[in-house]
């Protein structure tokens, strides 16, 4: 493994994990004492820092089962670190633990004096309640594991020996893979972010998530893609035909973003029913509104503008800044869709919304290092692997 | 762009440009087989019903129809909805599969754009005769500065839907039309008849095949696929925001946009699959349009098929979780009420036919292709029908509760705009070559049109 050229950069992968634990560790200890000193914030903070994780870690995994699917260049030169992303969710499946502990704090179905007192949560008590939440996420976590290890081990076995074959068996887990998974966070967007409102629903939510998601997987993928090239590794593999193929991806993972984001808010608002309307005169009044714009523009408009430039997007350095950006407002928008719920007609960020993301990412950020050290950068044995590398004349 | 080895060409192997363009010229420029007499007959024949139907509409207007309150939109819509989705697969396959440098679109392009422009015609004919008295459309439909001062309700997505469906019209248009030059220049040079020559030659509107037209027909096509684009979405989002914006239990659902533009693919390339298999067959074009091509458009009906067994989901599962009266009602009277049995039929169709395209056998099967095709197109259409009519026959108040039964005038309109569709689709088959020659010709040599198409982009 040391003689190939698509050899990870262990030293550097070393370094990143560190700082990735030392920063993690130390905000996951002054997030500690904010449990201790106000336990229903910390469960709030939380779970947005868990659903951010949660959707770098998938948002990988389905761009990797989508280019099992389509097949390009672009998805080759990737797949490794969506597969490394995608193999840390055990470690994801670990950060859900503390959730557990927190629900009386977070939803209005978990607290029996409620539940009593209000038609509608009576009516879904069958449904939303402790026991089958928690079963419902342990699978949700289980079949998303499954799949991802499914796929990598593949990938490894196409590592060891060139096998014909193999390319197919993927393509076999991924897509029924792609329809659960769809499926499943469409489940899981209901339980974990919709129920926080006791009343409110609304049909969109589980796709408006999948895309928020494929935009954290491929925003991340492309960070950590300028920081290989940085370090010298896959050197001459990320061309800016490859990169562009990529910004193309963001490009349009932000516009379905919005595009769910606008029809959601474009049927609740003509509609104006009294059962609806509550979500968005709650995310736009009281200093959430200023929320709100702030999401549009930096979630949408500006990075969409620079993403429309081909110079921008064949160019990883610029590219990367765009993700960075995305990066953030993901968590923004994940911010914007539980807060409100807990803090209706007051904007208000508590110092734990902001150490609870960075403890989580950091640990993750750890994990996810040292998956992308076990393997070579680059499938070495896929049969399209020649073809994705060609050096093109007008490349 | 992968190196597949089991996965049939996109070209059956041996042909050079000159077979290419022999092979395809041949099916416009030779003799017209007696079939053809048959087919466009029939076809003609139906698309009267149109006009007679037409006729009898100007005179007593739509009460010829089965509408009524509290069903006032019924079949018609229903056929509006149906034609504009079927339409989306051409655009799809047109713009999107050139950005995207799929180069197995090349031989299907041009007669799924073709079906595109009559599926728009067939829709327009409905949403403009369903206004009732048409004369009167034009003010209440465009905004024109009128010494009145009434102006159309711009909050409304029906205004929106003239805009949309009109802008779609004019940008499918030109695309095909811009995607033929170089190929009515072929047929005006081999033309041997005089007035093949001179009209061929008109429409080819001065093609000579130099390095600056070649450059102005890229940049030309490449443009009209980005704006092409967004309109894949953009008019199936605005058709469904016509049900969605309102607050009619199964209208009023927030997935509707994304559902309604899956849908909308879907039906379009089961249209393209119910179209390619019997043209392939007929005019020898099993080389071109190969096993590839039907099983690539197997598996994007597969997908979307499943996208829409999802928004029929996440519907029973709202009008559930909501605990909304009116929500669960609406459900439990689209399965147990008196339409329960389209509801049933829509799933089989849809839902359940389209689960046998996991199977490799069938994607193989050109006869079992042909059917699902079939079943899925029948399945889109009920798929209207429950959200129309089983939507609005019963809605709050029981007291105004209804039933909607379809006239035969309703189904002379809508056998009559088949008719029409056909009729088009006949004479485009016969006088204009389906399949791109040129492009065709670009795969033979290697000269990868969509390799350049994805450089120029911006």
């Amino acid at each position: 493994m040391t003689e190939s050229p698509w050899a990870p950069p262990l030293a550097d992968l070393a370094v990143l994990g560190r700082r990735g634990l030392v920063v993690g560790a130390l905000a996951g200890v002054v997030s500690a004492a904010g449990l201790v000193l106000n336990p229903a914030q910390f469960y709030r903070s939380y779970l947005v820092a868990f659903v951010f994780v949660l959707g770098v870690a998938l948002g990988s995994l389905a761009i990797s089962m989508l280019h099992h699917m389509s097949g390009g260049a672009w998805g080759l030169v990737i797949r490794r670190i969506l597969e490394a992303s995608s193999r840390t969710l055990p470690l994801v499946a670990l950060f859900a633990v503390p959730l557990l502990f927190g629900l009386r704090h977070l939803y209005p179905w978990a607290d029996p004096a409620r539940v009593a007192g209000d038609e509608i949560l009576r009516h879904r008590a069958i449904y939303m309640n402790p026991t089958f939440f928690t079963v419902r996420l342990a699978v949700c976590l289980l079949l998303w594991t499954v799949f991802a290890q499914a796929l990598s081990r593949l990938s490894k076995k196409q590592d060891d020996a060139p096998a014909p074959g193999l390319e197919r068996r993927m393509q076999l887990v991924a897509a029924p893979g792609l329809a659960v998974y769809c499926l499943l966070v469409t489940i899981a967007s209901v339980d974990l972010l919709m129920s926080l409102d006791p009343h409110w629903y609304s049909a969109i939510y589980g796709v408006y998530v999948v895309g928020g998601q494929a935009i954290s997987g491929m925003a991340f993928t492309l960070l950590v893609s300028l920081f290989l090239v940085r370090k010298g590794a896959m050197r001459g593999v990320l061309q800016p035909r490859h990169v562009h193929d990529l910004g193309n991806l963001l490009l349009a993972f932000t516009m379905l973003w919005a595009y769910f984001a606008l029809s959601q808010f474009l049927i609740i608002w003509s509609g104006n029913l009294p059962e609806e309307i509550g979500f968005f005169h709650d995310r736009l009044g009281g200093g959430w509104g200023v929320l709100s714009v702030f999401l549009a523009l930096f979630h949408f408009a500006v990075p969409f503008v620079f993403l429309l430039s081909r110079d921008f997007k064949r160019d990883i350095g610029k590219l990367a800044w765009a993700a960075g950006l995305l990066l953030f407002m993901r968590w923004v928008d994940l911010f914007w869709l539980a807060s409100p719920a807990f803090h209706p007609g007051r904007l208000s960020v508590h110092w734990l919304d902001l150490t609870t993301p960075v403890a989580l990412f950091g640990l993750w950020l750890a994990a996810f290092a040292r998956e992308l050290g076990t393997r070579s950068l680059l499938p070495a044995n896929d049969p399209n692997l020649a073809v994705a590398l060609e050096v093109h004349a007008h490349g | 762009m992968s190196a597949n080895a089991d996965r049939p060409p996109v070209i059956a192997p041996g042909y050079t440009p000159a077979t290419v363009t022999d092979k395809i010229s041949a099916v416009v420029l030779n003799k017209t087989p007696r079939w053809w007499y048959v087919g466009f007959a029939i076809s003609f024949l139906a698309a009267q019903l149109l006009f007679i139907t037409i006729a009898k509409l100007l005179v007593l207007t739509v009460g010829i129809w089965g509408i009524n309150i509290p069903v006032a939109w019924g079949i018609d819509i229903v056929n509006f909805v149906w034609w504009i989705g079927i339409g989306h697969a051409g655009t799809l396959i047109s713009a999107i599969l050139l950005l995207l440098r799929q180069t197995w679109r090349t031989s299907i392009n041009r007669f799924a754009e073709a079906m595109t422009l009559f599926a728009v015609a067939a829709a327009a004919q409905f949403v403009l005769f369903h206004t009732g008295r048409q004369w009167l459309a034009v003010y209440w439909l465009f905004p024109y500065p009128n010494t009145m001062g009434v102006w159309p309700q711009f909050r409304s997505p029906l205004m929106w839907d003239v805009f949309a469906v009109s802008t779609y019209a004019t940008i499918s248009a030109l695309f095909w039309f811009v995607g033929l030059i170089p190929d009515l220049a072929t047929l005006r040079d081999r033309s041997k008849h005089w007035f093949g020559k001179i009209t061929y030659g008109m429409l080819a509107m001065g093609w000579r095949g130099s390095a600056r037209h070649w450059h102005n027909y890229e940049t030309a096509s490449l443009l009209l696929a980005g704006l092409a684009t967004p309109l894949v979405v953009s008019v199936h989002t605005v058709v469904s925001f016509d049900f969605a914006v309102g607050i009619i239990p199964g209208w009023h659902a927030t997935i509707f946009p994304p559902y309604f533009v899956a849908g909308a693919i879907y039906s379009g390339f089961a249209m393209v699959m119910t179209l390619a298999i019997p043209l392939r067959k007929v005019f020898g074009l099993e080389d071109f349009i190969t096993m590839r091509h039907l099983q690539n458009m197997a598996k994007i009906m597969l997908a979307t098929g499943l996208i829409v067994a999802y928004g029929y989901g996440i519907e029973l599962f709202m009008a559930w979780y909501s605990g909304n009266t009116f929500e669960q009602y609406m459900i439990h009277n689209r399965i147990l009420g008196p339409y329960g049995w389209i509801w049933l039929l829509l799933l089989l169709c849809n839902v359940l036919t389209p689960q046998f395209l996991w199977l490799k056998k069938v994607r193989n099967s050109v006869l079992g292709l042909f059917f699902i095709s079939i079943i899925v197109n029948i399945g889109m259409w009920l798929e209207r029908f429950v959200i129309i009519v089983t939507s609005l026959h019963r809605d709050f108040l029981p007291s105004s509760w209804g039933m909607y039964t379809p006239t035969r005038w309703d189904w002379s309109f809508f056998v009559g705009t088949l008719g029409l569709f056909f009729s088009l689709m006949f004479l485009f088959i016969r006088f204009l070559p389906v399949i791109s020659i040129f492009e065709m010709r670009g795969i033979t040599t290697g000269h990868d049109f969509e390799e350049q198409a994805g450089e120029v982009k911006p």
